[in-house]
């Protein structure tokens, strides 16, 4: 049952499509999960996540300034290339100025029906921040209201809130058992479950994760867990990478990624005015270092992510020219070694040169144990 | 008969072994074999010490040039490969070393090595390698505590210097001494990218700059990129340098005026340590009975 999940993520377009078939529904492109998917799930929209594919290209160099991020630039080009051509809109929330111009350039030069900029609040930590993001709650709903002409009730919004809950707290209970000392999946798995939660419906993807939860038990016994890692930092679908890290005698136990961890981890309570209640729900979750500010939230979490797994390191990888998550990286890595957990800090890129990464790796890997080697 | 114009870079590929031991004294014979992106050397230990080596250019067949590293090493020596107890494979080509019995990163070849070499208050190793190049920290058993890498460039490496030799048309071997034969210290090349920094010498030489200022120049680039990597790690002392261009003196004496500290001298080649380190990590696990 685990394997579907890769499935999904390996035949993404061919499952919306297929959707779309069946449901004669439209499908919403997203950059971003500060999208609030519950709006789009009471419209009964199909919401995707936009990804890259990590092959190299050579198409977005007129359309996205070479010096933006590997992965906005990724991201753009399955829109050149064609690949997302059953979209009947794409929408950002706003986080980073890179991935938005990777939404400003797919308006101007990829024709969709359908656009909206999201202006989520990056000042997070202001008490101004909920009313502000509750009012264009307000006026998205309503844009969304007029692109498919259905009114959206309180009780759709109540029942798009639902369909996103019990996702998330399927996907925390999915995480939760790799706590344990033989954890029954590995982390590509887990990023496989994660990240095919962003392509397909949550209904589908719920209902598997349920019939996986049941096959856990004992699962994965005979595996070498090796170190337990965590992987903490931007968006990551390297599942090349991943593959490469747990090879080389390593699991990865937690992550805190927007692709991971930060997509799903807290939940929507329910408060009588749905919209609000959404809003908080984004105010609250965990940040991405865009929006982490006066206070820097996201090392306690950190912290506490490393302790409740039990992480004997941690890989910090960003993409390549990320100025928020590179601008976190020295406290976070600080922050760790305070509590005796050593760090290796990589860039990604599109693709990455696994030769030179497995080096590092390894290297990291024989800093934590081989104590036979002295 | 002169040399070709196109061949300044190449080093000397050497073997060497200890005249006044006889193996069969030890009691654990090791190896390690090192195969870099540009240079590979097989080391054979016998309870510690040093005994044979060789050093040569890596081809483009990573287990035939481990074969033939090997083969060298053994050459003076009545020794053969199956008189070898165990045998560390290292360096990029390390996962393509057939007689090898485990692969170990050159990171942590590199710093047990320096530790045999310069001795146990060794806490900063700076590996500059033909391709890459590595700063390391390590504790007074020779293992790693952290380190950084250079990127994905041949800045600050060994095959950039080869690079600049072709271009002068001057030995390896003379550059760090010819850069110190200059007026006076000429501002660094302004790129630390190979091809870029090659292109501005080009200019300088065409606007009349002597050669070895030209080198003054690109050797003070060099010392100050491998500077901010090691700057970024942090430096503890005692601090030494490892690899190729430790036998480069206008490199190593314009990093040690960078840092403000002067690095540790030793009669041992540089360009062995990871295969040292292997080959003593080959000794310990012997012992341990891990082997």
């Amino acid at each position: 049952m685990i394997e579907m999940f890769q499935e999904w993520y390996e035949n993404r377009h061919e499952y919306a499509k297929q959707w779309k078939e069946k449901t004669g529904g439209k499908v919403m492109g997203y950059f971003c999960t500060y999208v609030p998917e519950e709006i789009l799930y009471a419209a009964d929209v199909l919401p995707v996540r936009i990804l890259g594919s990590h092959e190299v290209q050579d198409v977005t160099e007129p359309y996205i300034f070479a010096m933006f991020c590997p992965f906005c630039r990724d991201c753009l080009a399955q829109g050149l290339k064609g690949r997302y051509d059953y979209l009947d809109g794409i929408m950002i929330s706003q986080s980073c100025l890179h991935i938005r111009q990777a939404y400003t350039s797919w308006q101007l030069h990829i024709p969709v029906p359908y656009s909206y900029y999201l202006p989520m609040p990056n000042h997070v930590q202001s008490p101004r921040a909920l009313p502000y993001l509750v009012g264009e709650l307000e006026r998205f709903k309503r844009s969304v209201e007029e692109w498919t002409g259905k009114e959206i009730t309180d009780e759709d919004l109540v029942h798009g809130i639902e369909i996103m809950n019990r996702n998330r707290e399927l996907m925390m209970k999915f995480y939760e058992t790799r706590k344990a000392e033989k954890p029954p999946m590995t982390g590509l798995e887990a990023m496989f479950m994660v990240v095919s939660g962003q392509m397909i419906h949550k209904d589908d993807h719920s209902r598997t994760i349920e019939d996986t939860m049941k096959e856990l038990d004992g699962r994965n016994a005979d595996r070498k867990v090796g170190q337990r890692l965590m992987i903490i930092g931007s968006e990551d679908d390297d599942t090349e990478f991943i593959k490469m890290v747990e090879d080389c005698g390593a699991t990865l136990v937690v992550d805190d990624h927007c692709t991971g961890s930060r997509y799903f981890w807290n939940t929507v309570e329910p408060n009588g005015n749905p919209l609000e209640a959404i809003a908080k729900r984004y105010i609250e979750r965990p940040r991405c270092p865009s929006k982490d500010w006066g206070e820097r939230t996201r090392i306690p979490h950190i912290l506490s992510l490393a302790k409740d797994y039990n992480a004997a390191g941690a890989i910090l990888v960003q993409q390549k020219f990320c100025d928020p998550h590179e601008l976190d990286m020295p406290a976070i890595k600080q922050a760790l070694e305070s509590e005796d957990i050593p760090s290796l800090f990589l860039e990604l890129d599109v693709t990455v040169p696994i030769g030179q990464f497995k080096t590092r790796v390894e290297a990291f890997l024989e800093m934590l144990m081989e104590e036979d080697l002295f | 008969m002169g040399m070709k114009e196109s061949e300044y870079w190449r080093w000397k590929e050497y073997n060497w072994k200890d005249e006044d031991a006889d193996w069969k004294d030890f009691d654990i014979v090791t190896a390690g074999v090192d195969i870099g992106s540009v240079s590979s050397q097989a080391v054979i230990m016998g309870d510690n010490e040093l005994f044979a080596y060789s050093n040569m250019r890596t081809g483009s067949d990573s287990p035939g040039s481990a074969r033939k590293a090997m083969d060298w090493a053994l050459k003076d020596t009545d020794m053969t490969l199956d008189d070898i107890r165990y045998v560390i494979g290292t360096g990029y080509g390390r996962v393509n070393v057939p007689f090898a019995n485990k692969a170990i990163t050159e990171i942590a070849c590199h710093a047990r090595g320096a530790n045999w070499m310069y001795g146990p208050s060794i806490r900063t190793v700076l590996d500059m390698g033909g391709q890459d190049c590595k700063a390391i920290r390590c504790d007074e058993r020779g293992k790693v505590t952290a380190f950084l890498m250079n990127d994905k460039c041949a800045a600050g490496t060994g095959r950039g210097m080869e690079v600049f030799a072709d271009l002068l048309s001057v030995h390896i071997e003379d550059v760090g001494r010819l850069s110190f034969e200059i007026d006076e210290e000429p501002t660094p090349v302004s790129s630390t990218c190979v091809v870029f920094a090659k292109a501005e010498a080009s200019q300088l030489l065409r606007q009349g700059w002597p050669k070895n200022k030209v080198i003054a120049a690109y050797s003070s680039a060099m010392a100050h990129r491998v500077f901010t990597l090691l700057e970024r790690l942090g430096v503890e002392k005692e601090f030494a340098i490892t690899g190729g261009i430790a036998k480069n003196e206008g490199v190593v004496k314009r990093i040690e005026r960078e840092l403000k500290i002067e690095a540790l001298q030793t009669d041992y080649d540089t360009q062995i340590a990871g295969a040292v380190g292997g080959a003593v990590f080959g000794k310990t696990l012997v012992e341990k009975g891990k082997a």
